[in-house]
């Protein structure tokens, strides 16, 4: 086993590919190709796919365990990676129709890349994802999508800059008294903290009043445009994005940071390599932020929680955008936290089924996917378990109800302002 | 009546688990690898249960419409591919590891148990035990590959998959429900003795015979294993030394090689034009054999390997590790692999950046492993392609398998039909070595597999057939 186990621990190591948390396959002779571009430019390439079924699996890893929900619950070929791309193969060449069974395929699908991840095919393994995201813009292009719920919630971000079907009047009902004058740091909220995990901004507001830094909030923010962008309905995305890079400017930060993991990528990885909006300040997870200032001694998360907690990495701030640590080091920063990993984390973390429009358009998927991830959370056995993301937090906390799950779920934000100002009494009762 | 059909479908198994969308169907038409001809799936069917089998069986039987038992389609030989029509019955539901009896060492696993399924389980649950597993992709189903004579890393020791299977549980063409090996008369799957080998009845059929949904498989002992590589100049130099080592060696669980154009395709290279399409005639050491034996001690290791070492004579023996080193580090991951299948081996059908490949495999005897690989070198030198060669000691040294890959461009017609050209009259020439019998057979190689076959034996064959199979619906144009 010696021999074994150590050639196996080389055949993990592996770096990044720059900007994302995907393992960079490197592989002698691949191909380079070109991100961001429409799909047929990639009509070769996908059919390098075997249809062979190694991205259902977590790669010589984690005992071998399923990664995609969009196959898991609907079972057929058609929906798990190999599927979509012989699919799209056969679109693209004519033996196939577009049609809105089609359709619905594509968006069956969280995008989430665990399935990228494991093809070990190095074409596929690193760009994937750029096809299963053009995909939708060509349905879209060919009036095929996106799915209704798509279609009303980017009507209505259009419209009202949301797209929880709110009024962009009540974006900041939540906030007391709002931050004055311009401050170091910007917290973009987001609008799933600003509609529906109101607590969640709340614990970041009190948080950086806590840390003594200087911060402020957007005088106008839009959404971000993730739920439109990865719905393939890119058309009113740039204007979302100049126009919160403009209001992000007006406040002179030096750091904007977002509560949200969509956000973050949209901020950080979406606005600068698809629409050219560079932001002249650094964009930082809440994750990195806060470790930030508990390292320098501006927040003393003192008071002991007395939780096993197990850790959910969102899809958009680990695979996509690379930060696995951070927010694990700040667990490890909360007196009385003990971490236990589930057994798909990191790079091969299960998604909570939320993203990509699915929760809005395929209910199914999101709670099927949620509520698997629930049952891994438990096995931990853990009490709490945390995430770093509202959106997953909604959607993971909906399903732990609807099993009856024991399991609290509560974002990385809660938990530390819980350890900050708590009086013990109260931490104890969660 | 295909609404009809589905309908009765969807009330077997619910309406979730059937599709004749083309969007669906499409990915069962063909296993989009090979250069076989590409057939038709009218319907998909998922069934989770024995019974959901039974039933789908006998709804094909009032129809009179054919059922084509599926996990993953990656067999390389086509062998689901539906030829004509019907309905496909993709069996992924069926995936449980139902028993693991550490005592007698099997598992009892269902129909469409994929390796990455039972790898995961047994080291997660019984990491103490392991199962033979093919260089094939997780995604590929365990139970085909027994039944279609897969080979596995544990072969050497233990023989083709057809040696792993203890017992069966098979839902036969007619609809009823029958049991091999020990499992039909106790509660236990430890073997196939010393019953009548009603088993035979579904290995090496190609699913024409009975679905199977479950099965007994043999695993064995986890213990340390190292991994030596056993270079020679050329592959019959390394038979020879492989045959020695055969001879003399006791612990060994692998014994398998490949060519240099192989080993390439295997570390991430890609098929170009100035590599040499006859590596020995260039001057290219190409016979890279890989050796793996089991010790439950250091002492017991050392002496193996110094017994490996002394019965190879000739050749140059290092470890696998060191091996790889010599190769730059973007290339080493999937010599890695190789100690842990299932692994994604891409390139047995991406070589040549075309997406397509199959190969030639048979079974055969050691006496014409070589000459098996100079006719495919040079038939695949004929028409300018790069022939992958990769063999492996079966059952002790009982036998081999010899298999040559050919790389295409899947996307480009004329270019398949090259291929297969070439594929085919490899098949034609290698046959001409007295020992061959191809495995995995397309349908066309199948038939020239009989061409030598006594009319008796064929009689039999047919016999059997038309007695599990009266109303000829069990994957037709397969099997014989
Ligand atoms: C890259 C690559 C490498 C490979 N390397 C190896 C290797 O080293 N050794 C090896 O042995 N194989 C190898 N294979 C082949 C493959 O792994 C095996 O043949 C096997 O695991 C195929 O599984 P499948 O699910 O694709 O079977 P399928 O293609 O779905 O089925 C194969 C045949 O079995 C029938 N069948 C399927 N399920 C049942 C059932 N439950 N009851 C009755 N009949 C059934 C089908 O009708 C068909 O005739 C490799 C394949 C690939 C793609
Ligand atoms: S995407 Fe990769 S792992 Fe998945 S079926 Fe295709 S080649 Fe295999
Ligand atoms: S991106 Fe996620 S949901 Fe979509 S096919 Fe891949 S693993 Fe499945």
């Amino acid at each position: 086993m010696g021999a074994r186990s150590r050639l196996l621990a080389k055949l993990k190591a592996g770096e990044d590919i720059p900007g994302t948390g995907i393992t960079l396959r490197r592989a002698p002779e691949q191909l380079e190709l070109e991100r961001r571009r429409p799909l047929s430019y990639y009509r070769r390439v996908l059919y390098f796919c075997g249809k062979c079924g190694q991205c259902r699996y977590v790669y010589q890893d984690a005992y071998w365990s399923r990664v995609c929900p969009s196959g898991e619950l609907r079972k057929f070929e058609a929906y798990y990676l190999g599927g979509k791309n012989l699919l799209l193969w056969g679109l693209l060449s004519g033996k196939l129709e577009w049609t809105s069974k089609a359709a619905e395929i594509l968006y069956h699908c969280t995008l989430c890349g665990n399935c990228v991840q494991q093809c070990q095919l190095p074409e596929i393994h690193n760009y994937a994802l750029e096809w299963l995201h053009a995909a939708r813009v060509e349905v879209v292009n060919r009036g095929l999508g996106p799915m209704p719920e798509h279609r009303r919630f980017g009507e209505w971000v259009r419209r009202e800059h949301n797209p929880y079907m709110e009024p962009h009047s009540a974006r900041l009902s939540w906030l007391g008294e709002k931050p004055k004058g311009k401050g170091e740091v910007t917290y973009f909220v987001g609008c799933t903290s600003s509609y529906r995990e109101l607590e969640v901004a709340k614990a970041v507001v009190s948080l950086l009043k806590s840390s003594g830094v200087k911060f402020t909030l957007l005088e106008d923010e839009w959404c971000c445009g993730s739920p439109l962008y990865w719905t393939g309905q890119v058309d009113v995305v740039e204007e979302l994005a100049r126009h919160n890079a403009r209001e992000l400017e007006k406040t002179e930060a030096a750091v904007a940071v977002t509560s949200c993991a969509g956000c973050y990528r949209m901020l950080k990885q979406i606005y600068p390599e698809v629409y050219g909006v560079e932001l002249s300040m650094e964009v930082l997870h809440i994750s990195e932020l806060l470790l930030k200032l508990v390292r320098e001694g501006a927040l003393q998360p003192e008071r002991e929680l007395s939780w096993a907690v197990t850790y959910h990495d969102p899809c958009h701030l680990g695979r996509h955008t690379g930060v696995y640590e951070a927010p694990r080091q700040l667990i490890g920063s909360i007196r009385g936290l003990e971490l236990r990993e589930m057994l798909r984390n990191r790079r091969n973390a299960w998604c909570c089924g939320a993203g990509a429009g699915v929760k809005s358009a395929f209910k199914q998927l999101a709670s099927y996917a949620a509520s698997e991830r629930i049952r891994e959370a438990e096995e931990t056995g853990a009490q709490v378990l945390l995430t770093a993301c509202p959106f997953c937090e909604m959607n993971l906390r909906e399903a732990a109800e609807k099993a009856g799950s024991k399991i609290r779920v509560l974002d990385i934000t809660q938990a530390l302002s819980y350890s900050i100002k708590a009086s013990r009494s109260e931490a104890s009762q969660h | 009546m295909w609404l009809e059909v589905r309908r009765e479908l969807e009330r077997v198994v619910g309406s979730e688990y059937v599709s004749s969308d083309p969007e669906v169907t499409f990915l069962y038409h063909w296993d989009f690898v090979t250069a076989e001809e590409p057939g038709v799936c009218d319907i998909v069917v998922m069934p989770g249960s024995t019974r959901e089998v039974q039933e789908v069986v006998r709804l094909a039987n009032k129809w009179r419409i054919p059922v084509v038992p599926w996990v993953s389609g990656v067999n390389i030989g086509g062998l689901a591919t539906p030829r004509r029509g019907g309905i496909v019955v993709d069996l992924r539901r069926m995936n449980r590891i139902l028993e693991v009896n550490e005592d007698d060492m099997y598992a009892v696993v269902e129909g469409g148990t994929t390796w990455g399924d039972l790898k995961g389980h047994l080291e997660r649950h019984h990491p103490d035990l392991r199962p033979g597993v093919p260089w094939a992709p997780a995604g590929a189903g365990v139970v085909p590959c027994y039944l279609c004579y897969g080979f596995t890393d544990l072969s050497f020791m233990a023989g083709t998959g057809a040696d792993f299977l203890n017992g069966l549980e098979v839902v036969l063409p007619t609809g009823e429900v029958v049991r091999t090996g020990s499992c039909m008369c106790t509660s236990y799957w430890h073997s196939r003795a010393p019953l009548p080998d009603l088993t035979g009845l579904f290995v090496g059929w190609d699913g024409a015979t009975g679905i199977v949904t479950k099965a007994g498989v043999k695993l064995w002992p986890n213990l340390p294993t190292e991994y030596l590589i056993l270079l020679a100049d050329t592959v019959r130099d390394g038979v020879e030394a492989f045959k020695r080592v055969a001879r003399k060696c006791t612990g060994i669980l692998d014994m398998c090689f490949v060519n240099y154009t192989w080993l390439m395709s295997l570390l991430g290279y890609h098929e170009k034009e100035e590599d040499p399409l006859d590596p020995e005639e260039a001057g290219v050491q190409d016979f890279y054999g890989l050796i793996a034996v089991a010790a439950s001690s250091e002492r017991e290791m050392e002496a193996k390997k110094e017994a490996i070492e002394e019965a190879a004579g000739t050749g140059v023996l290092a470890d696998l590790e060191a091996v790889m080193e010599l190769f730059p580090e973007e290339a080493r991951p999937q010599g890695y692999a190789l100690v842990n299948p299932p692994i994604h081996f891409y390139n047995c059908w991406n070589y040549s950046y075309g997406g397509g490949g199959e190969w030639v495999g048979c079974y055969l005897s050691s006496r014409h492993v070589a000459s098996y690989y100079r006719i495919a070198v040079s038939v695949a030198k004929k028409y300018g392609r790069h022939a992958q060669m990769y063999g492996r000691v079966m059952s002790g040294g009982h036998h081999w398998i010899a298999r040559v890959n050919i790389s295409f461009n899947k996307d480009d017609p004329s270019d398949i039909e090259a291929a297969r050209r070439c594929l085919m009259e490899i098949d034609e020439k290698v046959r001409q070595l007295p020992s061959v019998v191809r495995y995995k057979a397309p349908s066309w190689a199948k038939e020239r597999n009989f061409s030598r076959a006594s009319p008796d034996s064929l009689e039999l064959i047919k016999r059997v057939r038309r007695l599990l199979d009266p109303n000829g619906v069990m994957n037709p144009g397969h099997g014989l």
